[in-house]
């Protein structure tokens, strides 16, 4: 299939991960729990509890525990397990454990890699600070599909490829408005887009640019349906 | 799909409709392990199944039985009979089905979900159990060879609301016995006569690996409740489960114990799993083992 | 007691009338009907009732209402004093569409749950497309809404909207649809089961 194993791919927006929250992502295939605490950044793990298998991501949040749904065991942020309620006297062996993989925060977007043991970094893809985020979208098309048609888009202003990752794009648009979408490979046929912007201050722009990608959606899906 | 080839699996007895679901004179498409069959109501209490092939014509004929308000057959040739439950046969029993209902995975998931004492307190919260209280006390399981099933003894559990009939919490005693690799029911003390048992159980049509049909038929002591509320009662708890069930990874069961990792707690579900092995079923099964 | 509610505990429409009679703080009388498998809400007693053969339906003194949809929207209008679940000015007409959104498109969600755990024989395919093409537009819809810093369909405060719309979107697994595309919706219904009188339903967890 040609997919690169060692590769940062954006699954969220920072802002729009809520607190003491577990959500479902999948990167090709494989089931992530993207998940925070009432506090802290946000952590990816295997979507499966060791115990019985169920998917974390359906599990439930106390201050800094993930808990799975299913028999209530309690998880730390390095992915031990720390209760287990049929048995409150008992510490849990430390074979019990959530199988994390590495988790970064960046440019507001959270990226995860499904190399665990040793992922290269996450690459330079644009100025540090100042992103806002904008929203996510799911889209029916293959990773060209909706990189050539992020490239031919009308944003509404002039547009230009600033740079062009494996997993991210980042443009310019206009004199001052700067977007980044970081790609998220689903399944074969479908890629979550996660895109944030620098120079879109207030909300107004914010809203048009999420109405606007929409619009992007459509065309892709609509090119597939041509074909 | 492909109709398994597991003699195991094709040698047991399974549910292919509840008694009541075919209007006398029609016919009910289903399929049992992959194999694509045909049960036809010929009168009031009389039953044909056959299996059908791919292009739907009609080809041998399957053994029928109907009992525990379940239309049973089978692609093979049963050693084990269907279990003798003598709850339904008690006259003063009310006998009591719920259709039946379709979940995506392996049947052995299911049995295992309702042998779990663990999670009574969280997925059915405030009815069979209070997260207060969750600690599973140590019982015992038995393998009862001249049987042949599986035992689960001195199961004691706090219970808010046990059944239709309980007006509060209390400890509730059960008994769990797994019949067949497709059946399981539990006997569960009633409030008003503690010498006596409430008889539910769970008989899995296989439909293919990772989907089944359940069926809940029923025998308890209840002169008070409504068949509707106490229908109400089991699909409420099934479809709390129903949740879990769609969502354990891998949906075929995996027998290594070094995969899923259990705890005293789980004592019937690894006696379950090494009954599955030593019976070697291949159907449903995640490492499919030597034949 | 004036309300009685035609009900059955699995159906996310009964659900959609029973949160709001709780956060209404409404007594009312539950008569159970046996939808599956007996069936009973094709019965012809029930048929006198509800003459679509269909549930809820919800007797108020001598009024007797068929439709989730138009239930919530006679609770709110008679009972709730604050104005907030049905508000009356310029964000009537909004919630109005959202609530038939939710009688509506979102319907296929049930649909394919109804095929999926009680057997029912539909096109389980185009059931599962259209829902989440009608996910899709409330995800879009709460997209921008976040971006407004807002939590609920409407308003500044949850409406018959929210809760006409959160049933069928939160049991969308139990017909094999599910939330991995929707972090806006997951938002949103992780707000509303921590408002202050919900109560969960089966399929629905009870932790947050």
């Amino acid at each position: 299939m040609g997919i690169e194993h060692n590769q940062w791919r954006g699954i969220g927006l920072d802002r729009q991960v809520q607190p003491a929250s577990s959500n479902p992502v999948i990167v090709n295939g494989e089931m992530l729990a993207m998940w925070r605490g009432e506090n802290g950044p946000v952590r990816v793990w295997e979507d499966r509890c060791p115990h019985r298998g169920m998917r974390l991501s359906f599990g439930f949040v106390r201050g800094d525990s993930l808990r799975c749904i299913y028999h209530g065991w309690a998880y730390r942020t390095d992915g031990q397990c720390v209760e287990i309620p049929a048995h409150p006297d008992l510490t849990p062996p430390k074979t019990i454990c959530a199988a994390s993989y590495p988790a970064e925060t960046r440019y507001g977007i959270v990226w995860t890699n499904l190399e665990r043991a040793a992922p290269s970094p996450l690459p330079d893809l644009g100025p540090e600070d100042g992103w806002e985020p904008v929203r996510s979208l799911y889209v029916n098309g293959s990773a060209a599909q909706v990189e050539a048609a992020i490239e031919a888009f009308d944003f509404g202003a002039p547009s230009m490829v600033r740079l062009k990752h494996a997993n991210a794009i980042a443009l310019g648009i206009g004199v001052e408005l700067e977007l980044l979408i970081a790609l998220q490979p689903v399944a074969d046929n479908r890629i979550g887009l996660h895109v944030v912007a620098r120079g879109a201050s207030t909300p107004e722009t914010r809203a048009s640019l999420a109405r606007r990608l929409q619009r992007l959606r459509t065309e892709i899906e609509m090119a597939q349906e041509k074909k | 799909m492909v109709a398994t080839t597991d003699t195991v699996a094709r040698n047991e007895w399974v549910p292919c409709g509840w008694l009541g679901q075919i209007a006398i004179g029609t016919n009910l498409d289903t399929m049992i392990f992959g194999q694509p069959i045909r049960v036809a109501r010929i009168a009031q209490d009389d039953y044909h199944v056959v299996e059908l092939s791919d292009a739907g014509t009609e080809g041998r004929s399957l053994p029928v039985q109907t009992r525990y308000n379940c239309i049973f057959t089978t692609l093979g040739e049963p050693t084990r009979a269907l279990p003798e439950i003598s709850e339904f046969d008690e006259p003063d029993r009310r006998i009591v089905g719920c259709g039946s209902v379709g979940v995506s995975t392996c049947p052995y998931r299911l049995i295992e979900n309702f042998l779990d004492l663990a999670h009574l307190c969280f997925i059915h919260k405030d009815i069979l159990g209070d997260p207060e209280k969750s600690e599973v006390l140590a019982y015992k399981t038995e393998h009862r060879k001249e049987a042949d099933e599986i035992w689960a003894v001195d199961c004691s559990f706090y219970q808010p609301a046990a059944s239709k009939a309980s007006t509060s919490g209390q400890m509730t005693k059960y008994i769990y016995r797994v019949m067949s690799p497709f059946s399981v029911m539990l006997y569960k003390t009633v409030n008003s006569d503690p010498s006596r048992n409430d008889a539910i159980c769970v008989f899995i049509q296989p439909i293919g690996e990772t989907q089944c049909l359940a069926y809940m038929p029923m025998a308890l002591v209840d002169d008070v409740s409504t068949d509707g509320d106490i229908i109400e009662f089991q699909q409420s708890i099934f479809l709390q489960d129903r949740v879990i069930l769609e969502n354990q990874r891998p949906a075929l069961l995996p027998l290594d114990p070094t995969y899923e990792l259990p705890t005293r707690a789980d004592a019937s579900s690894i006696a379950y799993r090494r009954w599955l092995k030593a019976m070697n079923i291949q159907f449903g099964i995640l490492e499919k083992q030597a034949a | 007691m004036t309300i009685t509610l035609y009900d059955y505990t699995l159906s996310g429409s009964c659900y959609k009338v029973r949160l709001l009679l709780r956060f209404l703080g409404l007594a009312y009388e539950r008569q159970q009907i046996d939808f599956f498998p007996g069936r009973q809400h094709k019965s012809l007693e029930f048929l006198e009732i509800n003459p679509l053969g269909q549930l809820p339906a919800l007797r108020d003194g001598t009024l007797m209402l068929r439709d989730a949809q138009a239930i919530l929207c006679h609770l709110a209008n008679t009972y709730d004093t604050s104005g907030q679940w049905l508000p009356r000015d310029e964000r009537f007409g909004e919630v109005m569409m959202w609530v038939m959104f939710a009688g509506g498109e979102l319907m296929n969600s049930s649909a394919a749950r109804l095929h999926d755990a009680l057997g029912y024989k539909l096109d389980i395919e185009a059931a599962r497309a259209n829902a989440h093409a009608a996910l899709r537009v409330l995800e879009d819809h709460m997209t921008g809404r976040e971006i407004a810093g807002r939590k609920w369909i409407v308003g500044d405060a949850p409406t018959i909207a929210d809760i006409a719309c959160f049933p069928y979107i939160a049991l969308s697994g139990d017909g094999g649809i599910g939330h991995e595309d929707y972090p806006a919706l997951r938002n949103w219904m992780r707000d509303f089961r921590r408002l202050d009188g919900f109560h969960a339903m089966p399929g629905i967890a009870e932790f947050v």
